[in-house]
């Protein structure tokens, strides 16, 4: 494979592990979402407008576009939260729905420095060209996603063991001992869903400044749907589980070109079997365990 | 005011349509308490088999209806011993949290509702892709049933075919409901629904119910397609996902579980989209939807979502 191909390829990967990551966030919490691929969205668009609008360096936008992520994510938990299960999932289903047809009106167009540019509803939002004008290439760029995305894992890494990770944790595993304990569980889950907007928006901002283009039909459903089954089948386990069912889809099979047009026929029923007798994933909260307990016995041994 | 009625009309016989593709997954859900993702996609690849016989082999429309009912069927099958066939084999293939702890009622989800998710999303990535390997255009030709004439009557107009299609809605939904609250297989049905345990300790086989329950609801989807696609008389790959939202939104306001809540949220659904379009235009008619969708979750207290009641295999949730 040629190295700009891997490059891309690596790129991609890095992008949707964060909206993977977003996804496995609100699965923590004991909620399934379909509507991730709205605040990749909002990301995508609010820092495409900073950077093109308003001049502002790609860092800022990138970091206004995590805010208006996690502000929106959070507000629009506030009604869904109480919702549970499957209520829940279709509740953010329409609502990311509904913030994708209203990004279909949305126009806003400037000349900036004698081009036109902004969001012009269903058309699209062309030439984010932040990139190309400052001439980063597709290798420093690579670099920032991965940065991103390693200081994303090393947050959750961290956390993992800490009082707020494993309250976290518990909550997902049973609200009401969670509740009964003490823990305040509206304001952790409000916490983890916000959080999941921004890494989701953060994603959508590396994604904008990629593809120079964007529209709203790409943030259709699937793309959130898609997010959640890279968690699931990953794995709850750890953070590393998203990045797995990533690599697994994208790096694996749509790579290796070698199943062409039966792609999803295979990995569909590949997932599905798989799913049958691993129910959490590859990396489920056991087998973490296991490999942690062999770990810490090959350091004491060696 | 001419104009309001017969938009409200025409919206009515859409929303019996969109009953008809509701009522599968109400019934799945009824029985199981699992959305099946690859609802719409199982119907999809029946119909597109459907079609291909159509236009290769010239099966007549009676024999493609027969194909259609029966693939979606079989297609079932696959489906529920994939992905579903695990839950009614016993307390040991439940989540870490145990079946029905009592802990749960609060929210969360267990185990086996987020694997049947993924799971049944994977197969219906695989049987949409099967589907449009087998006809890779984008329009495809479906047997045309549809009627010519339409009828007018005090100066309101309706299409008899559509009108047959909302009396199919009204036929099956009523049966239905009677077989399940009348008949002691329809009993059987609704203990194997709520009380999963006690149901089996009676002498009920509850997977063989849940078991059948599918197949039925995904003959039912495969009624559904054809009956809306030989309106249409084509065939495109949109209509997996087209049946799962237009299904689970009906599904959803009429709330989950109910077989008459669904011919209720489908009729709610088909007059609020009619005159969204008309007041805001195609963009509009689709956020209505949503919007209504969303409105009715957040609004609905607390263990219940929809609008309606009981009946059917709707209970306690």
């Amino acid at each position: 494979m040629p190295l700009e191909q891997a490059v891309g390829l690596a790129t991609d990967i890095a992008i949707l592990s964060l909206l993977a990551l977003s996804a496995y966030l609100v699965l923590l919490v004991g909620r399934i979402s379909f509507g991730q691929q709205a605040y990749f969205a909002l990301g995508a668009y609010a820092s495409g407008m900073a950077s093109t609008l308003a001049g502002w360096a790609l860092a800022p936008s990138l970091l206004l576009g995590a805010a208006v992520g996690a502000v929106a994510s959070g507000l629009l938990a506030w009604p869904t939260l109480r919702l549970s299960g499957l209520n829940y999932a279709v509740a953010t289903l329409a609502l990311a729905e509904m913030m994708r047809i209203a990004l279909m009106r949305l126009h806003f167009i400037r000349e900036v420095d004698g081009y036109t540019v902004g969001p012009q509803g269903a058309e699209g939002f062309r030439d984010i060209r932040w990139l190309l004008e400052n001439d980063v290439s597709p290798g420093a760029f690579l670099l920032l996603c991965l940065a991103v995305l390693a200081a994303a894992l090393l947050v959750l890494a961290w956390l993992r063991p800490r009082r707020l990770g494993l309250a976290l944790r518990q909550v997902g595993h049973d609200e009401v001992l969670a509740a009964s304990q003490g823990l305040p569980v509206l304001r952790l889950q409000l916490l983890a869903v916000a959080a999941a907007g921004a890494l989701a928006a953060l994603g959508g901002g590396l994604y904008a400044h990629r593809a120079t283009y964007i529209e709203p039909a790409l943030f259709d459903p699937m793309l959130g749907v898609h997010a959640v089954g890279y968690a699931l089948i990953g794995g709850l386990g750890t953070a590393l589980g998203p990045l797995l069912g990533v690599m697994f889809d994208i790096g694996l099979l749509e790579a290796t070109k070698v199943f062409a047009g039966w792609r999803m026929v295979v990995f569909g029923g590949l997932v599905a079997l798989f799913l049958r007798f691993r129910p959490r994933g590859l990396l489920d909260e056991a087998t973490v365990h296991r490999i942690g307990a062999a770990w810490r016995h090959f350091r004491r041994t060696s | 005011m001419l104009e309001f009625l017969q938009r409200t009309l025409d919206g009515w016989l859409e929303g019996s349509a969109y009953a008809l593709v509701g009522l599968g997954l109400t019934l799945t859900f009824g029985t199981l308490r699992r959305l099946n993702l690859a609802y719409g996609a199982t119907a999809m690849l029946a119909a597109y088999v459907g079609a291909w016989l159509y236009a290769r082999q010239g099966l007549p429309a009676w024999g493609v209806a027969l194909v259609v009912v029966g693939l979606a069927a079989l297609i079932g099958l696959y489906v529920e011993r994939l992905c579903f066939g695990a839950i009614g084999s016993g307390g040991s293939t439940q989540g870490h949290e145990g079946r029905g702890s009592a802990t749960r009622v609060g929210g969360g989800f267990d185990g086996t509702e987020v694997v049947a998710l993924a799971s049944s999303f994977a197969l219906w990535m695989q049987l949409e892709q099967l589907a449009v390997n087998l006809l890779p255009r984008h329009l495809n030709a479906f047997p045309d049933l549809a009627a010519r004439t339409e009828w007018g009557f005090f100066g309101l107009y309706l299409r008899p075919d559509r009108l047959a299609v909302a009396a199919l809605a009204l036929l099956i939904t009523l049966a239905l409901t009677r077989w399940l609250m009348h008949t002691r297989g329809g009993l059987a049905w609704r203990a194997a629904a709520t009380q999963r345990t006690a149901a089996g300790l009676v002498g009920i086989r509850v997977g063989q119910v849940q078991a059948t329950a599918f197949l039925v609801a995904c003959a039912l989807s495969g009624v559904a397609a054809f009956a809306v696609l030989s309106l249409e008389g084509q065939i495109t790959p949109m209509l997996g996902m087209w049946m799962l939202t237009k299904g689970l939104v009906a599904a959803m306001l009429g709330g989950l579980g109910s077989v008459r809540g669904v011919l209720l949220g489908g009729w709610l659904l088909g007059i609020v989209e009619a005159h969204a379009q008309a007041a805001f235009g195609a963009v509009g008619r689709e956020f209505a939807t949503y919007a209504l969708l969303f409105l009715v979750l957040v609004a609905s207290p607390a263990g219940r979502s929809g609008l309606l009641g009981r009946g059917g295999l709707r209970h306690a949730a």
